[in-house]
């Protein structure tokens, strides 16, 4: 097997088509990864020795990498005891993550003069931005709407680089606060490092949250942020086909990468009986070719080894499955997008302690990036407030940020649009996001929100020809490429029967020959007609293409996409092909403990305490009870318990395990101290 | 109002085998606790260590009989504890050391101990990988063990269940209503319960409540730290016990778990009187040195969770078992200090006996409140 030298493990192993990393103790289950996020522990090898994470372990020259069967063999290396005392740093703030809160926290106190260490456990700052290949929301002027995340991260890294006062650790996940005011830093994942902070600014995003059915820990069940992380932050082609589960923006935008990447998408599974993520989203997939199935969940994933096949079905009114409605597709990959959970431990563990804390971004509330810069921000400025310092925040921030994780507002009905003699932009979002990159590109100013709310969430309309000042379009389609949804076309009549029409692509144009013919959709993915290509345009600022198609006057307002992937890619087999043993979901992927173990545990003793789990070793791997945490509500409810009732998990320390020997200042192999 | 036989305040390692004993002989049986569940205050902290070799002729007792019900208890109940019969192994570096261990071997023999003094060989091949550097030997007593408090309080939590002990979680106890020199009531934030007998067994809390009974007893917690590894294939058998002590801590242990995991121990010096269980950062730093010092290899085993419980101190390192003299129907089971988990299984039948067989006991008099607290039992 090649690897590349700074690749995470677990990327370097599915890239050459490792899915089975390890094997359980219990059953010898195989595991493969779950989080790629360094949250769960299901991707452990074994490295020179040690069990590691494979997804936040950079491959190195030399690296000995093997599987952990069962419970692996302590190391006899035996390193002479250096006993030099741990190393210590004090500081005003400590910041726990470097992605968009965290930068954004960082920026702000570092200008104000206060010391501060920011302390990220990946090798490079940007947190989630750095997945996200795709085009931002919101608004261009404050969050840089219409350009891609990973852009967004580097920019805002030097910012915060620039600042003399702020230490920045990376590769460095902060394992521990302690009750005396001191955190704990595996720095590099090498040495041990205690930070004494005046305050705590918790930004350390969110985690997926796990599912419970038959398979889910299958190689090949992964979280559709895992799912990002291999494809667009380390490029690797994780997968033939997926089908994803969830429809939430997370989902839809998983989608969105899977096609990127060239991975086909079998469809997206939604319990609820309606789209979760934004519309816009959720249209511009299905025009792609990816078939949303609604009310509808997943009941097995099943293959040797890792995943071959998973089978979903249709839910009646209190969510479980309608067997009969089965269907079963084959897929290598089920991406989990059911939601995220905030990774607050260490602040809820601070406030526990009666420290200083804050928490901001997605470990304060899940919402976009977006919103998580200005969160950030406002949580730097009042932890600043706190500590004496004479600062106000800006309240444009906080309607900012409040704006920025809205939910969807209301739908809007668009009036039809008919084409005339020059150009004009069509607008086919219809539903209210915080979103406005295409009133902000227009060179001639000719798109504005309507107004009716008076905030990003408007809609945007063309307002070319009737307003006083603007100018009418000029067709240069920056609206077009830039529009995060791809839901603005141009058109222009070109006489009484066709109109020329240009439509965003952002896949590879490069071999469409004008002539040609495409087939073109609308909104919500109906075929429209075959259409001739008449010419391209790629725009390199939004690496999208502008393609002009000529095309029949009645549909050629209504056209907006074009397909990405096959109808093939989305056919289930003739007859579903699956056991239905729902009681053998495993909640606590550590540990392997099955739901319907946990069910009779509860019943069978009485137990009104999550931390009672702990007897039957549910939640108590390596994870820290951070992956099932949130499942075990489920199980309560299953055994007839009220969750609301039930005792919940005490937090303790370690977040992240450390070697005795890093602890004990030994210094780790290749280290350099 | 419910009426009981015996009310059990505190759902620990002593009050909740001490309601299954009671409760299989026929007593109606309450057990109050204001944790949310049993085993929750001191029982949950406790690493796991039983065993019979002290010097003290009725901890000697007492732990022998927990030795007993725990080492058959997968046997008799079908439940498995984890328990494990790997010993205990007291290491020796200096001269002192090993005086002080030999001249207790003495006492222990006398006690009909199974524990003797092995050789340097002997202790590295119990534990491979220990430093050897100035290694003197050690004492090994190889019919000790451990066992997981959690699981053990649980299988005692569900038997006392299937014996209809009835537990009420959550519930505070606030007071006592006497009666002359009678206890007539417990009463909690949530009730009031009458019963013949009210046993003491609330750890570090056992203070408070006997003072509600007119009875001052000199039980303190003191607050130590402990800590749980990943688990690795089975290394080492032996509880490790180092006792030397240096500017910042006294002795510490460890074992390996029937589950694979180290987990470990170690004592503040000065001690910390307190009930104060949140983490300190003082802790990994210290006590992974002094295990690497002991044991270089554990370096390359990492650390899980780390946690923090009590000692209920005596001022003599022994518990206190008996009656009050101020309320004749209020029975203490009290100061553990430490190890309410080795002695709680065997306490419980004890005194079960005596509760319910009127079975005179001698460590009823030994442990009595109202002896002379005098010196500190040597290897607590």
């Amino acid at each position: 097997m090649i690897g590349l030298e700074g690749d995470t493990i677990a990327s370097a192993l599915v890239s050459n088509g490792v899915a089975r990393f390890s094997l359980h103790i219990k059953g010898s289950a195989p595991q493969g990864i779950f989080c790629a996020n360094g949250q769960c522990s299901q991707c452990a090898v074994l490295v020179d020795g040690l069990s590691r994470k494979a997804c936040v372990t950079s491959l190195a020259a030399g690296m000995d990498v093997r599987t952990i069967s069962g419970l692996p063999r302590l190391s006899e290396r035996d390193e002479a005891f250096s006993g030099s005392p741990t190393r210590r740093l004090i500081v005003d703030v400590l910041i726990v993550g470097g992605g968009p809160a965290g930068l954004g926290a960082a920026k702000e106190l570092g200008a104000l003069g206060l010391k501060v260490a920011l302390a990220d456990d990946k090798a490079r700052l940007g947190g989630k931005l750095l997945l996200q290949t795709h085009k931002f929301f919101g608004s261009e002027a404050d969050c840089y709407a219409g350009r891609r995340g990973f852009d967004i991260a580097t920019e805002l890294e030097s910012q915060v680089r620039a600042q003399p006062n702020v230490s920045i650790f990376t590769n460095s996940p902060v394992i521990g606060v302690f009750k005396d005011g001191v955190a704990g830093i595996y720095e590099d994942n090498r040495s041990y490092l205690l930070v004494s902070f005046k305050a705590l600014l918790v930004a350390a995003g969110a985690r997926e949250k796990s599912l419970v059915f038959p398979g889910n820990d299958l190689p090949g069940v992964y979280g559709a942020g895992a799912f990002q992380t291999l494809v667009n932050r380390d490029r690797v082609k994780a997968a033939d086909r997926v089908l994803i589960v969830g429809s939430g923006n997370v989902g839809l935008i998983a989608a969105y990468h899977a096609l990127q990447a060239g991975i086909e998408v079998a469809g997206i599974v939604e319990i609820a009986d309606k789209i979760n993520g934004y519309k816009v989203h959720a249209d511009k997939i299905r025009r792609m070719g990816v078939p949303i199935y609604l009310s509808t969940t997943i009941v097995s994933a099943e293959g040797e080894g890792k995943v071959e096949r998973a089978t979903v079905a249709s839910v009646g009114k209190d969510w479980k499955p309608l067997l009969d409605t089965a269907r079963t597709f084959e897929v290598d990959t089920v991406l989990v997008a059911t939601g995220l959970s905030s990774c607050d431990e260490l602040y809820r563990q601070a406030v526990s302690f009666g420290l200083l804390a804050v928490k901001a971004g997605d470990a304060d509330e899940i919402a976009e990036a977006s919103s998580a810069l200005f969160g950030g921000r406002i949580a730097a400025f009042a932890l600043a407030r706190t500590m004496g310092r004479k600062v106000e925040v800006d309240s444009s921030w906080i309607q900012k940020r409040d704006i920025l994780k809205s939910r969807p507002g209301n739908r809007v009905t668009r009036e039809n649009v008919t084409p005339g003699e020059g150009w004009m932009p069509v607008l086919f979002c219809d539903e209210e996001i915080p979103c406005n990159p295409c009133t902000t590109v227009c060179p001639t100013a000719s798109i504005s929100l309507s107004g009716r709310k008076g905030n990003l969430l408007d809609l945007p309309y063309y307002k070319g020809t009737d307003s006083k000042g603007c100018a009418a379009c000029i067709a240069c389609a920056a609206c077009v490429c830039a529009c995060p949804g791809l839901a603005i076309s141009l058109v222009r009549a070109l006489d009484s029967d066709w109109c020329e029409v240009v439509l965003p692509y952002e896949f590879d144009a490069s071999r469409f020959e004008p002539g040609s013919k495409r087939m073109l959709f609308d909104k919500e993915g109906a075929e429209l007609e075959e259409a001739e290509l008449l010419s391209k345009v790629f725009n390199k600022k939004y690496r999208c293409w502008a393609l002009h198609f000529k095309v029949s006057s009645p549909n050629a307002a209504k056209a907006i996409g074009l397909r990405v992937q096959a109808p093939e890619a989305t056919a289930c087999l003739p007859q579903p092909l699956f056991t239905y043993a729902p009681d053998e979901a495993i909640v606590c992927r550590c540990e392997r403990i099955r739901f319907g173990e946990i069910v009779s545990y509860i019943k069978g003793n009485e137990v009104r305490d999550v931390n009672q789990l702990k007897s039957i070793r549910a939640g108590m791997g390596a994870c820290g009870s951070k992956t099932c945490g949130p499942l075990y509500a489920a199980a309560f409810r299953a055994a007839g318990v009220d969750p609301g009732t039930v005792q919940e998990a005490r937090l303790r320390p370690l977040a992240v395990e450390v070697p005795l020997g890093t602890l004990g200042d030994i210094v780790a192999k290749g280290g350099a101290k | 109002m419910s009426v009981y036989d015996i009310v059990i305040a505190g759902s620990g390692s002593v009050g909740v085998p001490l309601s299954y004993f009671c409760a299989k002989k026929g007593l109606k049986v309450l057990v109050l606790d204001r944790e949310a569940s049993w085993g929750r205050g001191q029982n949950r902290a406790a690493i796991g260590g039983l065993r019979a070799t002290f010097s003290d002729p009725a901890k000697i007792r007492i732990c022998t009989e927990s030795l007993a019900i725990v080492s058959h208890f997968k046997e008799e109940h079908g439940i498995d504890i984890e328990w494990r019969q790997g010993g205990y192994l007291f290491v020796a570096y200096d001269e002192e050391k090993e005086k002080a261990f030999r001249d207790l071997l003495k006492v222990q023999h006398a006690a009909g101990l199974d524990i003797d003094w092995v050789g340097a060989d002997r202790v590295a091949s119990l534990a491979p990988g220990i430093n050897r550097n100035g290694l003197r030997g050690g004492t090994f007593s190889p019919g000790d063990g451990y066992a997981s408090t959690l699981k053990t309080n649980t299988a005692f939590h569900k038997l006392a269940l299937e014996e209809g002990v009835d537990f009420r979680f959550g519930e505070e106890i606030v007071g006592l209503d006497m009666e002359g020199r009678r206890v007539r009531r417990m009463r909690t934030v949530k009730g009031a319960y009458e019963a013949g007998l009210f046993v003491d067994a609330a750890g570090a809390q056992a203070a408070a409540i006997a003072a509600m009974a007119g009875a001052d007893i000199p039980v303190h917690p003191d607050c130590h730290e402990a800590g749980v590894t990943e688990p690795v294939e089975r290394f080492l058998e032996p509880m490790l016990v180092d006792i030397r002590t240096d500017d910042e801590s006294g002795s510490y242990y460890f074992y390996q778990a029937e589950t694979g995991q180290i987990v470990f121990c170690i004592t503040p010096s000065p001690q910390i009187w307190s009930t104060d269980i949140d983490n300190t950062s003082w802790f990994l730093p210290r006590c992974a040195r002094r295990m690497l010092e002991l044991y270089p290899r554990l370096a390359n085993l990492k650390v899980r969770r780390t946690w923090r419980g009590m000692y209920p101190m005596t001022p003599d390192g022994q518990p206190i078992v008996g009656y009050a003299r101020e309320a004749e129907n209020f029975l203490l089971a009290v100061g553990m200090c430490g190890q309410g988990f080795m002695l709680g299984s065997g306490l419980g039948k004890i005194l079960s006996e005596v509760i319910v067989d009127g079975k005179r006991d001698s460590i009823l008099d030994q442990l009595t409140l109202y002896r002379k607290f005098e010196g500190m039992e040597m290897l607590k």
